[in-house]
């Protein structure tokens, strides 16, 4: 009896206190989990019983309460960034857990095109960088955030101007022509991410290998950037508010060391005597502390996001402002994000990610190149206040004040999508993007005359004021569809994916000039009759009218994609991938092209042998082959067009006439460009993945190459005139590493992480069969020199010239040499290269290349209680740099210093040619080649968290300051401004041409969430 | 409701991409024709041969920009101040340059691409149904300008490769130069048939080339062939045509006031404003400083100064002075570029002043940008019909035409410019020529003149002209690299 009542009690327990668990025996057990880091709550973390699909997530206060049954052995801690736990129950029903960061990432979910994969599962070569080494470099540029950061990928910059875009180069350079990366943002694919806030990025993926990008095909050739935006964070149903703000100072990394105004009158008086009666009696003006000021910049966001029963949702509004440290120069972005998912029900969900980024631009001139050639015996302004003549180059200070010119426009990119589930692991998904942007740009010149000091005018003069009005607007759309399909069974478990893709782009513009505009005023600057007259003339100018599409920005494309994932008992996985693209650049005949590629992986460290290797808590080893496009080409480069904008000038009067004749010719014969990639890849966690690694070989070759060649001048093509011909091959090999050790003592912990990578690039083949040119000239200085020449057997835009050995000390060593008729004494010695006893430009040889030979980087992080602190070096190692501004000399400008230690007489130098304003010495040669290797302190960052003690009595989730500097120091022998030299032309590279200098930026920087 | 919803989506996805995929993928040229409908219709070919005519007014046709043809000469000099361009133009006035000197490849480029505008009517047009009185003009037209283009190359480099298609091989090695001549000739034959003279053009064709132009062009080849015969039939063609005379004022020749005037044979024409219909070729050369009307290269030397007769006014009409006032305008000069530059002995080498041939009255660089080169006068055709009377033992005939030169110089002062009555070949060779020099000054005459003469290597010799080399230009550097070795570079420039 009293056996009976029990069992009742028992019975009538159960119902009460069970769900899903009616009549099962069942027990609470409630806790709390932390974070091994911090040692505070983990909210959202997951608790489940294991092997069953039941669960429960902590709260707010990293609390939990879980029902289990008498049966179940074990809970399954997990959160995103730690590593899961297993707990066996035994009789508690208190259960307290602390989880232990990650050390390694061989867990995380990469994104991969068309889909996610483990990174434990992954059989292509794919880096991923997370939000929050996303932020640390303050920039209107994410992709800067890469540089350093993932082996293989170079990221240099081109200007220092406010919202100057980077040159990104994954793996070498792959073609001559464009070698930059796609990237896909939420899925749509574009050329550039220049309109997104890195607050908003959740991730980057560099997709670096054939396996990983052949489901892009076509446009996969050059590496992909997956990046993923922020959504709103599953199961917190409170919204989190986001604030972060960070002002900074931008300054002239450093000074080049040029001649002062005594030392360029000694100079000048050596080459045409007399010029200076007396060299310490003229003034001496430095140009570029005139010019360059310390500029600021500010980056501020706030965001919103969360989740509700059916939606997950993230705000943000961002303002981007930099100011230039040339005056007149400046950059403001403003940023809107909305990323929201709508699941209408369990099997159909829909959702948009949104950005628009209005921004307004100011440009200034060029002046880094007058202020390195003014002389520096002028005074910039006369003693009435106006501006001083700057002979030859112009008064920069004056050209500045004369210039306006500004930017502005509005970009919008964002898609729609929805995705329906259906029978047992099909996933139907269709996305359509668009990515929308409307520009305007417009400059003013007023009628200005700088006059010489005997108030006649100088060359520096507008003689009628000058005004350009552009427009230009680019609309994209791109429509995909796809089918999934995952299904486990036993070992086995598949993934598939299956679609197609359409995509049109289409940029118009249209530009119009005037001149003499009635006023100077900025109400005045429109284009209309009213306001450009001609006096001289008595008639209206309208100085030129242009119209039409961007050739670049002009093509549709159609895809058909197949990719399946197959893995073998968690252990041995195969891919294999194909894609079929179609392209409006190329002839019917050619029109379409495949695409495939296989990958093999196998995880050793999960094989049964492997634990008797404790010490191994990872290992695996993969292996891809594949063949991916490349037709970044204009869009009318197959056809021969006809020029209209000819202008004849028949009649009496004199009357302008049109006239159209044949533009240059064309090649109907197109077709893609291809690259054939293999990679073979070892990843591995060793000390229970305190230490993990990877390396990487690859070898890359890209056939068939879309390469615009000089035709022989005969053809009448024109001045400088290239056709585009499927002519060449290039080899790209190399080595990636990246190591990394993170260990946790107590409330102390560190990081160190190495990466690196290796490339040897090397022109197979230019010109063949096509009969054109069997090389290709580049590096053009502007006065007709050229300073590359790609040819068989060695880089790509290899510096090509003169070899120096010293300088003709007397007439007789003049005499006994072979040297040109240009040659004297004091001259430098070019080397008779090939032998024949004359000196001409048969001696001109490979000199070396701006392909650096390793890129590196290295980081810290430490972490002691509240404290952070990290640093970040990068750099790189055997490339050369082409002075390039130095070289071109038709006038007399000021030198750098080295120039003063020149050659006035037998033995006085070697290496310094006598003095001279350009001509012979200053042909190219390696005098002006130097050294490009650099390590630089890209970051350096210290963060406070204020305690959490602090934090909830404010009601904040947190609160974090820091200081940083970016571009601290930079080990280097080169005397330019930057190391970084980057040219979206792959045969211009590493020539420096004087460009808008790359600053060192000191911030401070606030981050709170509540 | 749910099969309904998965039928439409799955149709919907699946027919989209079929249908209409081929035009998806067609885009043509926006803007733009192609070239395989083209020219097809009497318009296009108006327009097309046009844009024959508009390579003579683009910067590069000079030479190549910069007016090295007269400062090789020892006529002229750089000029601008002594440190601008020296090291690009510089080296042509000692002969220094080497096959990578700056401009060769720009004027070697522009002259083919005129020959291509031109190949584009010859080969095309015959197709195209029009008039064909007009469709032949049209024909004539662009073979004249074909010879003014291999004119230049086979003066300036000698034998070139041979273009008479829109669509030449890649690869093409150099003619010889008899056969370029050969193929200048046979056009101008066309273009003479086929040009209306002078007097049947209307006044908004003028600049278009006649038959004048054609025959006086033919009379100027056939004197650098040394084809006396030839060039004295057509230059008397052109004086006995009658549709051409000297414009009374020496200045006129040159000036705004005589374009497409009485004595011009045939001119480019220009507008006054900067690119598009202006023409940079005066610009170059004008005044630098104040007033700005230009760069200031192509200083006449002081050689030339001294070379005239005493009292001829087109000494004057020749050279800008620092000082002078022209239409009312005060030449001040450039405060950069020393007034006199002197030897170690104290005399003139050089001084600041400026081609008047170029001048246009105004005080701003943009008028400059409508002067009209004259590429053909009626004095040039009167004194190559006197060199080539004399050449043939017409001494006689020869005085008439060189004294109707002097004559008009003179300017009806009876003190200046006697009639030349010196009949003796020789003589009177050197005399014709010595007319040439201070007649055609600056008009870049002089060192071809002095070249094909066999003058240059006496006359330049000092400067650093070599016999055997320097008649001829370096074929460009790229372009031999380009040629991968078909190109052969000319005589002693490796």
């Amino acid at each position: 009896m009293k056996l009976v009542k029990l069992k009742i009690i028992i019975l009538l327990l159960l119902i009460l206190t069970s769900g899903s668990y009616a009549f099962a025996q069942s027990i609470v057990i409630t806790g709390k989990v932390r974070g091994s880091d911090t040692g505070e709550s983990l909210p959202t973390a997951s608790v489940a019983v294991k092997g069953t699909t039941h669960g429960a997530i902590t709260d707010m206060n990293g609390e939990y309460r879980i029902e289990v049954k008498a049966g179940d052995a074990v809970l399954v801690f997990s959160f995103v960034g730690y590593e899961t736990q297993e707990v066996v129950i035994g009789n508690r029903t208190k259960i307290d857990v602390v989880l232990k960061t990650k050390a390694s990432s061989l867990e995380e979910v990469v994104v991969i095109g068309y889909g996610t994969v483990r990174k434990s599962d992954l059989t292509g070569a794919v880096s991923s960088v997370k939000a929050k080494d996303l932020t640390k470099i303050t920039s209107v540029n994410p992709e800067q955030s890469l540089q350093g950061k993932v082996a293989g990928v170079q990221v240099t910059s081109t200007s220092g101007a406010p919202g100057a875009s980077p040159v990104v180069r994954i793996r070498g350079v792959g073609t001559f022509n464009n070698s930059s990366p796609i990237y896909v943002v939420d899925g749509v694919i574009l050329d550039n991410i220049s309109f997104l806030n890195s607050g908003d990025i959740a991730s980057m993926e560099v997709l670096k290998d054939a396996s990983a990008t052949a489901i892009y095909g076509s446009r996969g050739a050059n590496g992909v950037i997956i990046v993923t935006t922020k959504t709103g964070v599953k199961g917190s149903d409170k919204p989190v508010f986001n604030f972060s703000s960070e002002f900074g100072i931008q300054n002239l990394s450093k000074k080049i060391n040029l001649l002062n105004g005594r030392e360029f009158a000694i100079i000048t008086n050596e080459i045409v005597s007399g010029t200076y009666n007396n060299v310490d009696a003229v003034p001496n003006t430095d140009w570029q502390s005139l010019v360059f000021k310390p500029a600021p910049m500010h980056n501020s966001q706030f965001s919103i996001s969360g989740t509700t029963a059916k939606t997950e949702y993230y705000l943000s509004f961002g303002l981007f402002q930099q100011d230039g440290i040339i005056d007149k120069s400046s950059y403001r972005r403003y940023t809107i994000k909305a990323n929201n998912t709508y699941h209408l029900t369990d099997h159909l969900k829909f959702g948009n990610n949104f950005t628009l980024a209005p921004y307004q631009q100011q440009n200034a001139p060029n002046v880094t190149y007058s202020v390195y050639r003014a002389q520096p015996l002028l005074n910039p302004y006369y003693a009435d206040g106006s501006y001083g003549v700057v002979y030859n180059v112009g008064n920069p200070l004056a050209d500045l004040a004369n210039s306006n010119n500004f930017a502005s426009g509005v970009r919008g990119v964002g898609n729609i999508f929805g995705e329906y589930t259906f029978l047992d692991g099909f996933t139907l998904r269709s996305s359509y993007g668009m990515d929308a942007s409307f520009g305007q740009s417009k400059s003013f010149t007023p009628a200005f005359t700088v006059f010489n000091p005997d108030g006649t005018a100088s060359q520096q003069q507008n003689v009628l004021s000058d005004i350009y009005k552009g427009n230009s607007q680019n609309t994209s759309w791109l429509w995909e569809n796809t089918l999934n399909y995952t299904k486990t069974f036993g070992k086995h478990s598949f993934n598939a994916v299956a679609g197609y893709t359409m995509q049109e782009t289409k940029s118009e513009s249209i530009g119009l000039s005037g001149e003499n505009v009635i006023r100077n005023g900025s109400d005045f600057w429109y284009i209309g009759p009213s306001y450009i007259y001609d006096p001289a003339n008595n008639v209206n100018t309208i100085q030129s009218i242009s119209n039409g599409v961007d050739p670049n920005e002009y093509y549709s494309m159609l895809s058909y994609l197949f990719r399946v994932n197959y893995t073998l008992s968690d252990k041995y996985m195969f891919t294999a991938t194909f894609r079929r693209d179609g392209s409006s650049k190329f002839a019917p005949a050619n029109r379409f092209s495949n695409f495939p590629s296989v990958a093999a992986g196998w995880n050793i460290g999960r094989e049964s042998f492997m634990e008797k290797l404790p010490i191994f808590s990872a290992l695996k080893l993969r292996a891809s082959w594949g063949i991916i496009g490349n037709e970044k080409i204009s869009y009318f480069d197959r056809f021969a067009r006809v020029q209209s904008d000819i202008v004849a000038v028949i009649g009496d009067p004199d009357a302008a006439i049109a006239a159209a004749s044949y533009g240059k010719s064309g090649n109907p014969d197109l077709k893609w460009e291809s690259t054939k990639q293999t990679d073979v890849g070892l990843e591995f966690g060793l000390f229970k993945n305190r230490l993990t690694g990877e390396f990487d070989f690859y070898n890359r070759v890209t056939d068939d190459i879309l390469v615009e060649l000089s035709t022989p001048g005969h053809m009448g093509n024109g001045l400088g005139q290239k056709i585009r011909y499927n002519a060449g091959s290039v080899l790209n090999r190399g080595f990636e590493m990246n190591i990394n050790w993170r260990q946790e003592i107590g409330e102390f912990s560190y990081g160190v992480g190495i990466l690196g990578s290796t490339v040897h690039n090397e022109v197979l083949s230019i010109g063949g069969a096509s009969g054109v040119d069997s090389l290709l000239i580049g590096g053009y200085l502007g006065n007709g020199q050229a300073v590359t020449q790609s040819r068989v057997g060695l880089p790509i835009g290899a510096f090509y010239g003169y070899k120096t050995d010293g300088v003709f000390q007397t007439q007789a060593e003049l005499d006994a040499y072979p040297h040109s008729s240009q040659a004297g004494v004091g001259d430098l010695r070019f080397v008779d290269t090939n032998g024949d006893g004359k000196l001409n430009a048969l001696d001109r040889t490979y000199l070396g290349s701006s392909i650096p030979k390793f890129i590196y980087g290295f980081n810290f992080e430490l972490s002691y209680k509240s404290f952070e602190f990290s640093a970040d070096f990068q750099g790189q190692l055997g490339n050369k740099i082409f002075n390039g501004k130095e070289v071109v000399r038709p006038d007399p400008y000021n030198f750098e210093q080295h120039v003063f230690d020149r050659w006035t007489g037998p033995g006085t130098s070697n290496t310094e040619p006598r003095s001279s304003f350009g001509g012979y010495n200053y042909s190219i040669s390696d005098k002006f080649l130097q050294d490009g290797s650099f390590m630089r302190l890209r970051n350096i960052m210290v963060t406070y968290t204020v305690p959490k003690a602090l934090t909830k009595k404010l009601k904040l989730n947190e609160l974090r300051v820091y200081l940083k500097g970016t571009n601290v120091y930079t080990l280097t022998k080169f005397t330019g401004y930057t190391p970084e030299i980057g040219s979206y032309d792959v045969l211009s590279n590493g020539i420096d041409y004087g460009t808008y200098p790359v600053t060192a930026v000191y911030s401070i920087g606030l981050n709170l969430s509540f | 409701m749910k099969a309904l919803i998965k039928t439409t989506i799955a149709s919907v996805l699946l027919i989209l991409p079929l249908a209409g995929c081929t035009d998806f993928l067609q885009k043509n040229p926006q803007g733009e024709l192609t070239q395989e409908v083209f020219p097809s219709t009497p318009s296009d070919v108006l327009l097309a041969t046009n844009a024959v005519y508009s390579t003579i007014r683009d910067w590069y046709f000079n030479s190549g920009g910069y007016p090295i043809l007269d400062i090789m000469s020892d006529d002229s000099h750089k000029g601008s101040n002594p440190n601008d361009q020296l090291t690009t133009v510089g080296p042509y006035d000692n002969f220094k340059i080497t096959a990578t000197a700056d401009g060769l490849d720009r004027w070697w480029s522009t002259l083919y691409e005129g020959i291509k505008r031109a190949n584009v009517v010859i080969e095309k047009v015959p197709a195209v149904v029009m008039d064909e009185k007009v469709k032949n003009e049209c024909i004539a037209e662009a073979k004249f300008l074909r010879a003014i283009y291999y004119f230049d190359l086979v003066r300036a480099w000698g034998g070139v490769p041979i273009v008479t298609t829109v669509t030449p091989p890649l690869q093409l090695a150099r003619a010889s130069k008899d056969e370029v001549y050969q193929l200048i000739v046979e056009d101008l034959g066309f273009a003479i048939q086929n040009l209306p003279l002078r007097s049947a053009q209307t006044l908004d064709n003028r600049g278009r080339a006649t038959k004048g132009s054609a025959q006086a062009l033919m009379a100027k080849v056939a004197l650098f062939q040394g084809l006396f015969i030839t060039s004295e039939e057509q230059a008397l063609e052109v004086i006995h045509s009658g549709e051409y005379d000297l414009e009374p004022v020496y200045t006129d020749a040159n000036g705004v006031k005589g374009e497409h005037g009485i004595e011009s044979v045939f001119e480019v024409g220009a507008m006054q404003v900067e690119g598009t219909a202006g023409d940079q070729y005066a610009n170059t050369q004008g005044v630098r400083g104040t007033p700005n009307r230009g760069w200031g290269f192509n200083r006449p030397s002081e050689e030339l100064r001294n070379s005239f007769e005493a009292g001829d006014p087109r000494l004057d009409a020749t050279i800008i002075d620092l000082g002078e006032t022209l239409d009312g305008v005060k030449i001040i000069g450039d405060g950069t570029t020393p007034d006199f530059e002197y030897d170690d002995k104290g005399n003139i080498t050089q001084r600041e002043c400026y081609n008047q041939k170029v001048w246009v009255p105004g005080n701003n660089t943009i008028t400059q940008w409508g002067h009209n080169r004259r590429l053909i006068r009626y004095a040039d055709v009167l004194l190559i019909a006197a060199e080539a009377l004399n050449e043939n033992n017409k001494p006689a005939d020869a005085l008439v035409y060189l004294n109707k030169v002097r004559q008009r110089a003179r300017g009806g002062n009876p003190a200046i410019l006697p009639d030349i009555t010196e009949t003796g070949k020789a003589n009177l060779r050197k005399i014709i020529m010595e007319e040439r020099r201070h007649e055609l000054a600056m008009e870049g005459h002089r060192f071809w003149d002095l070249v094909r003469t066999g003058m240059a290597g006496e006359v330049l010799g000092p400067v650093g002209f070599v016999v055997g080399k320097n008649e001829l230009l370096p074929i460009p550097q790229t372009e031999i690299d380009i040629s991968q070795g078909i190109l052969v570079q000319n005589p002693n420039w490796n």
